[in-house]
C-alpha cells in the first residue's frame, strides 16, 4: 500500500508539470495580451491611449519576452509560492483570490448537502418502487429540475425573493456586510442569500444524482444476495440499507475527485448571473482579459486539486470496498 | 463639547496648546458660524465637528483655500442642501472604482452645463493669450485631501520628475502638452502661477484638462517623492519596490500614482470625495474630502452627502438591482431597453427614471473599410457612389420603429442639431430612404451583373456579400443588421453579420480583414466651433472607416498608410487649419467645410441618434437636472452635474410624466 501511494505520488509530478505547460499555451492562444484589451477596453470609452506608452507598458509586464521566458517565471515563482502578479488588479494573485475561495468552499458544500439531501431519499422511493406513479412522477420533477436553464432559474427566484423578502439581489450577502468583519448578522445575511444559488445550482445536480442512484441501486436490488436476504426474513428496510445501498454508493467516491475541482470552479456561470463573490467569475473574467498570471494559477490550483482528489477517492474506495482492495493486490 | 475641549489631558505640549485655543474659537464660532479669511462665514460639516474637536483636523476656514470657488446654485436651478447621507451606486468591476474621478470632477478647468464654456475650478484663474500662453493662478490656501499645500511645486514636480524623467515616460511628455514636436515651455511663476506656453497653439491643451479622464498637470510631490528614484532614500526605496512587488521603482511610482484609476487610498487628492477602500472588493466606499475647495453661497463646505458607496455586481443584474431599489443615482450599465422595467418598478422603490440625451453622432453607424484588404472591394469601398447607395438603401424609419420605439432621430453619423454647428440638411444628406435611387447608382457603378439569388457581381465574378463585424456585445446590433439585410437584399447586395470578441474584432478592423463594422458614431455630437474636429478627419486608428491612415498619422508615419482620397487629405488640412487659427469665425468655417464633405461623402453609413438614457434617482435625492444631456466627452457623465451639490433631504413630490419624458418629444 506504501508502495502505491509513493508510485502515485511520483506521478503526479510529470503529470502536473504537463498540465501547467498545456495550461500556459492555452492561455496564450487568443490573439493579443492583456493590453491589447486593455487599449480596446479604454478606447471603447473614449480615452486616448498613447501607442509608445502601450509599448513601455509591455516592457514593464515582460509580455514583449519569448513565451517560454515568461512560463518560466511563472512555474518557477509557483514553486516558492508566488502565484504571480495580476495585472487587472494591479495585485499579487493570492491577494486577489482572497476570502473568495472559502465563500466557494461554503456555497459548493451547501450545494452538495442540498443535492445528497434531495435526491437520496428520491432515489431509493423511485428504486424500490419502480414504474410506479411515485417513480414516474419525482422521475419528472428531476428532469424539470435538470431542464430549466440555470441562469434563468436563477433571476426568477432573485425577482421574487427581493419583492416577497426584501433580500437584496445578488451576492451573498447585504451590501452593508461586505468587508465587515464576521458576525452572527452576517452569517445569517449569507444564509438569507445562500439558499438560492444552493437551490439553482443544485436543481440540475440533484436530477443526475438521482437517475444513477436509481440505477445503481436497481442494479444490486436484482442480485441473489438480495433476493437470500429477503428469502430469509430480513426486514425489508434492513435488507435495503444494509448491503445494496452501500454497494451503489462506489460510484460517488470514485466521483470526489471531480468534486474537489468543482467546490473551487464550479458553478461559475450561475456564480456570473447571480453576481457571487466566488471564483467563478473572478476566473471567466481572467480569462476574458487575458491577464494571464490570475487565470493561470487559477487553472493550475484545479488541477492540483483534481489530481489530488482523483488520489483521495482511489485511496477511500480501497479502503471501503475490499473487493478492490483485493484485486489490487492479487493483480500485482 | 466645550466641556470636551475642556478636559484635555495636561500633558499637551505647548503647540498642541495653541492649535488647541484656535480649535476651540472655531468651535465657539460655529454656533454663530465662524467668519472666514475673506470675512465670509463657513459652516462646519456635522461628520467633521468630532475630528475637529479632537485637534484631528483643523476648523473648516482653515481648511478651505482663501478664496475658495463659491458655487452659484440658483444659476443652475439647484436648492441649498443639506449635508449627510450616504450615496449608493452600483458598478461592473472593480476596475469601476474610476468612476469616482469621472463623477467627481475636480478639474483646473472643467465645463459648465448647458453651453459647454470652460470655466476655471481647481485653478482660480487661467489666463488664455492666442491659444498658446496659459497662465494658471492657483487658489492660496488650497490643501491636498490629507492637509499638505497644494501648490505649483506639484506641477514642477509632475513636469520635471514624472513627464520628463525617462525612467517614469519612457516616451516622453504626453502628447497633449506636445505641439509639432516642441514640448510645452513650463514656468514656475510663484507658489500660485505657473505658466505653460508652445510656439504654436494648442487649442486641445483646456478641453483634455476638462476631460472625463483628465489630463493632470499636477501629482502629490510630497507622497509621491518617497517613490522616486531621484528623491528618496535608496535603502528604504528598495524596501518599498519588493514590498510592493514591483520590477523597479519606475513600476512602483506609477502603480501608486493612480490620480485616475483612483485605487491608492494614500494618494491625496483634491477631488470631493476620496477613497478609503483597498481594492479588491466588492464595495468601495469614498468619504468626504474634509479639504475640498467648493462652498455653496450659504458657506456649506461641499459636498453635501458625506459619502459614496460603489457596489461591484454583474452588469446583466444591475437593471435589476436599480429597480429593486439599491441604487440612489444610476446610469451606468442601464440601457434604454430597461426603460419600462425601470418605469414599472418605480413606485415600490421610492425612485424615478429620467431620460438625458445622449451626444452620440450616431447611435450606431456602419463603417465600410476604406483600407480593406480584398482590392476589389477596397475599390468598391472607396468609390463615394457605392457608399452612398448604401447608406441610401437602408430604412432608418424602420429601425427605430421596431427596435427604438420611434424615439430615436435617423440620419447620418454627424453632429446633432443642437450643435450650434448644425446646419440643415446635414443629417439627412443621402440618407433618406431611396431603394431606386440606390439602384440607379449600383448600375452606374458597374454592378450590373446578378446571380441566381438576385445578388449583384462584383466585377471579378464573387457575389456583392458583406460581412459586418460587430463586437458581439449587445443582440441590438445584430437585430439591427437584421433589418438592414432586408433592405440591401432588395437593391441585390447580401448581408452576413458576424460578431467576435472585442479584441478581435479591432484588430480585424485594423489589419483590413474586415469590410465593414458596426460601432457607434462620432462621439461628441454637440460640438461647438472650439471643440477639436479631430473626428472628422483620419487621425485615429480607431477611425474604423481608415484604420491605416488613422495610424499613420498617429504614429507620425511610421505606421499604416498615408490618406490617398483628395477628400479624406482635405480633411487631414482643414483639421490642421483649425488647430492654427485663433478666432471663432475662422473655426466655424473650417468646421463647415469639414461637415459638409463628411456629409456628401458618406465615409461612415450613419443608423440612428438620440437613443436615450434611462437615470435613476432616488427620491429623496435632490439637485439632479430631470433633463441632461449624458455623455463622456464632454460631460463625464454626472461630472458636469456636480454631485458634489446633490443632497439627500425629504422626499421630492413625483415629477409630471409630461416632464419626464420631455427629452422624448424636444430631441430635435
Amino acid at each position: 500500500m506504501l508502495d502505491y501511494l509513493v508510485r502515485r505520488l511520483l506521478v503526479m509530478i510529470p503529470t502536473l508539470i504537463a498540465v501547467s505547460v498545456i495550461t500556459f499555451i492555452i492561455i496564450q492562444l487568443p490573439p493579443g495580451d492583456y493590453l491589447s484589451t486593455l487599449i480596446a477596453e479604454m478606447e471603447s470609452q473614449g480615452e486616448n491611449v498613447d501607442v509608445a506608452k502601450i509599448a513601455a507598458l509591455r516592457e514593464q509586464y515582460g509580455l514583449d519576452r519569448p513565451l517560454w521566458q515568461q512560463y518560466l517565471v511563472w512555474a518557477v515563482g509557483m514553486l516558492r509560492g508566488d502565484f504571480g502578479y495580476s495585472f487587472e488588479y494591479q495585485l499579487p494573485v493570492a491577494d486577489v483570490v482572497g476570502d473568495r475561495i472559502m465563500l466557494t468552499i461554503v456555497l459548493n458544500f451547501g450545494t452538495i448537502l442540498f443535492i445528497y439531501l434531495v435526491s437520496f431519499p428520491i432515489a431509493i422511493y423511485s428504486a424500490t418502487h419502480q414504474y410506479s406513479w411515485g417513480d414516474y412522477g419525482l422521475t419528472l420533477v428531476g428532469f424539470i429540475g435538470l431542464a430549466t436553464p440555470n441562469f434563468l432559474l436563477a433571476l426568477i427566484l432573485l425577482y421574487f425573493t427581493n419583492l416577497w423578502f426584501g433580500t437584496s439581489i445578488g451576492g451573498l450577502m447585504d451590501p452593508s456586510y461586505i468587508d465587515q468583519p464576521w458576525t452572527w448578522g452576517k452569517i445569517l445575511s449569507v444564509l438569507e442569500h445562500l439558499w438560492v444559488p444552493v437551490v439553482v445550482i443544485g436543481t440540475s445536480g440533484t436530477a443526475a444524482m438521482i437517475r444513477r442512484l436509481r440505477a445503481n441501486l436497481l442494479d444490486e436490488l436484482q442480485k441473489q444476495y438480495v433476493v437470500t436476504a429477503r428469502a430469509k426474513g430480513l426486514p425489508p428496510m434492513r435488507a435495503l440499507l444494509k448491503y445494496p445501498l452501500r454497494m451503489s454508493l462506489n460510484p460517488f467516491i470514485a466521483d470526489i475527485g471531480n468534486m474537489l475541482p468543482q467546490v473551487v470552479s464550479g458553478s461559475a456561470v450561475v456564480a456570473m448571473v447571480l453576481s457571487l463573490p466566488t471564483t467563478g467569475p473572478m476566473l471567466i473574467t481572467a480569462l476574458q482579459s487575458q491577464d494571464m498570471y490570475l487565470a493561470g494559477s487559477f487553472l493550475m490550483f484545479l488541477a492540483v486539486l483534481t489530481v489530488f482528489g482523483m488520489l483521495l477517492s482511489d485511496l477511500a474506495l480501497a479502503w471501503l470496498d475490499p473487493r478492490i482492495r483485493l484485486g489490487a493486490g492479487t493483480g500485482r | 463639547m466645550t466641556a470636551r475641549s475642556g478636559a484635555v489631558p495636561a500633558a499637551l505640549t505647548a503647540r498642541s496648546l495653541i492649535a488647541l485655543t484656535l480649535g476651540a474659537a472655531a468651535l465657539v464660532g460655529l454656533a454663530a458660524a465662524p467668519a472666514g479669511a475673506e470675512g465670509r462665514r463657513y459652516v462646519e460639516p456635522p461628520t467633521l465637528v468630532q475630528d475637529v474637536a479632537g485637534l484631528r483636523l483643523p476648523p473648516v476656514a482653515a481648511r478651505l483655500p482663501r478664496q475658495p470657488q463659491v458655487v452659484d446654485l440658483a444659476a443652475d436651478g439647484k436648492e441649498p442642501g443639506q449635508y449627510g447621507g450616504s450615496l449608493s451606486m452600483i458598478m461592473g468591476r472593480d476596475k469601476d472604482t474610476r468612476q469616482m474621478v469621472v463623477y467627481g470632477y475636480a478639474r483646473l478647468v472643467g465645463y459648465r452645463p448647458g453651453d459647454f464654456e470652460l470655466v476655471p475650478d481647481i485653478a482660480a484663474a487661467v489666463e488664455v493669450e492666442e491659444d498658446r500662453v496659459f497662465t494658471f493662478r492657483l487658489r492660496e490656501g488650497h490643501r491636498w485631501s490629507d492637509g499638505e499645500p497644494f501648490t505649483t511645486e506639484d506641477f514642477r514636480y509632475f513636469w520635471e520628475d514624472v513627464a520628463n524623467n525617462p525612467a517614469l515616460s519612457p516616451t516622453g511628455p504626453p502628447s497633449e502638452l506636445v505641439v509639432d514636436g516642441v514640448p510645452a515651455t513650463v514656468e514656475i511663476l510663484s507658489p500660485t502661477v505657473v505658466r505653460y506656453s508652445w510656439p504654436q497653439p494648442n487649442p486641445e491643451f483646456l478641453p483634455s484638462l476638462a476631460g472625463a479622464r483628465p489630463l493632470y498637470l499636477y501629482r502629490p510631490a510630497h507622497y509621491l517623492r518617497q517613490f522616486h528614484g531621484d528623491h528618496a532614500d535608496p535603502a528604504a526605496l528598495e524596501k518599498r519596490v519588493s514590498e510592493g512587488r514591483q520590477r523597479n521603482w519606475s513600476a512602483l511610482h506609477n502603480r501608486v500614482d493612480s490620480m485616475y484609476q483612483f485605487d491608492n487610498p494614500r494618494l491625496p487628492t483634491l477631488q470631493p470625495w476620496m477613497a478609503v477602500t483597498e481594492p479588491p472588493s466588492d464595495r468601495f466606499v469614498y468619504r468626504r474630502n474634509p479639504y475640498y475647495h467648493r462652498v455653496d453661497p450659504e458657506g456649506h463646505q461641499l459636498p453635501y452627502i458625506d459619502e459614496v458607496v460603489f457596489l461591484v455586481a454583474a452588469p446583466g443584474l444591475i437593471p435589476t438591482k436599480t429597480g429593486a431599489g439599491e441604487s440612489a443615482l444610476q446610469a451606468r450599465y442601464l440601457s434604454f431597453d430597461d426603460y419600462t422595467f425601470l418605469r414599472q418598478s418605480e413606485t415600490r422603490s421610492g425612485y424615478e427614471t429620467y431620460l438625458w440625451r445622449t451626444a452620440y453622432g450616431a447611435h450606431l453607424a456602419l463603417y465600410p473599410n476604406l483600407n480593406a484588404e480584398d482590392p476589389v472591394w477596397r475599390a468598391l469601398m472607396r468609390d463615394a457612389r457605392f457608399r452612398r447607395a448604401l447608406s441610401m438603401a437602408i430604412d432608418r424609419h424602420e429601425i427605430n420603429e421596431v427596435i427604438y420605439y420611434g424615439l430615436a432621430l435617423d440620419g447620418n453619423d454627424t453632429l446633432l442639431p443642437k450643435s450650434p454647428l448644425y446646419r440643415d440638411g446635414l443629417r439627412e444628406r443621402w440618407a433618406a430612404y431611396d431603394p431606386e435611387a440606390a439602384n440607379a447608382l449600383l448600375d452606374a457603378i458597374g454592378l450590373t451583373e446578378r446571380d441566381s439569388r438576385g445578388i449583384r457581381l462584383l466585377p471579378d465574378g464573387r457575389p456583392a456579400e458583406i460581412v459586418v463585424e460587430t463586437a458581439g456585445e449587445s443582440s441590438e446590433q445584430t437585430d439591427v443588421l437584421e433589418l438592414i439585410h432586408d433592405r440591401w437584399m432588395a437593391v441585390g447586395i447580401k448581408l452576413y453579420s458576424r460578431p467576435t470578441q472585442r479584441t478581435v474584432f479591432r484588430n480585424r478592423v485594423f489589419a483590413g480583414k474586415t469590410l465593414m463594422s458596426i460601432w457607434s458614431g462620432i462621439e461628441n455630437g454637440l460640438a461647438t466651433a472650439d471643440t477639436s474636429p479631430q473626428a472628422f478627419a483620419p487621425t485615429d486608428q480607431n477611425q474604423y472607416m481608415w484604420p491605416k491612415w488613422g495610424q499613420h498619422h498617429q504614429t507620425g508615419g511610421a505606421a499604416g498608410e498615408a490618406p490617398d482620397l483628395p477628400e479624406a487629405r482635405r480633411l487631414m488640412e482643414l483639421y490642421r487649419v483649425w488647430r492654427a487659427v485663433d478666432s471663432r469665425p475662422e473655426r466655424i468655417a473650417v468646421w463647415d467645410e469639414m461637415l459638409a464633405i463628411w456629409a456628401d461623402q458618406t465615409f461612415t453609413i450613419g443608423l440612428v441618434a438620440g437613443v436615450l438614457q434611462p437615470v435613476v434617482v432616488d427620491l429623496d435625492l435632490h439637485n439632479v437636472p430631470v433633463q441632461g444631456v449624458y455623455a463622456w466627452e464632454p460631460g463625464a457623465h454626472f461630472g458636469i452635474y456636480r454631485p458634489d451639490t446633490f443632497f439627500f433631504g425629504p422626499t421630492r413630490p413625483r415629477t409630471p410624466d409630461s416632464l419626464l419624458t420631455a427629452a422624448v418629444r424636444n430631441r430635435s
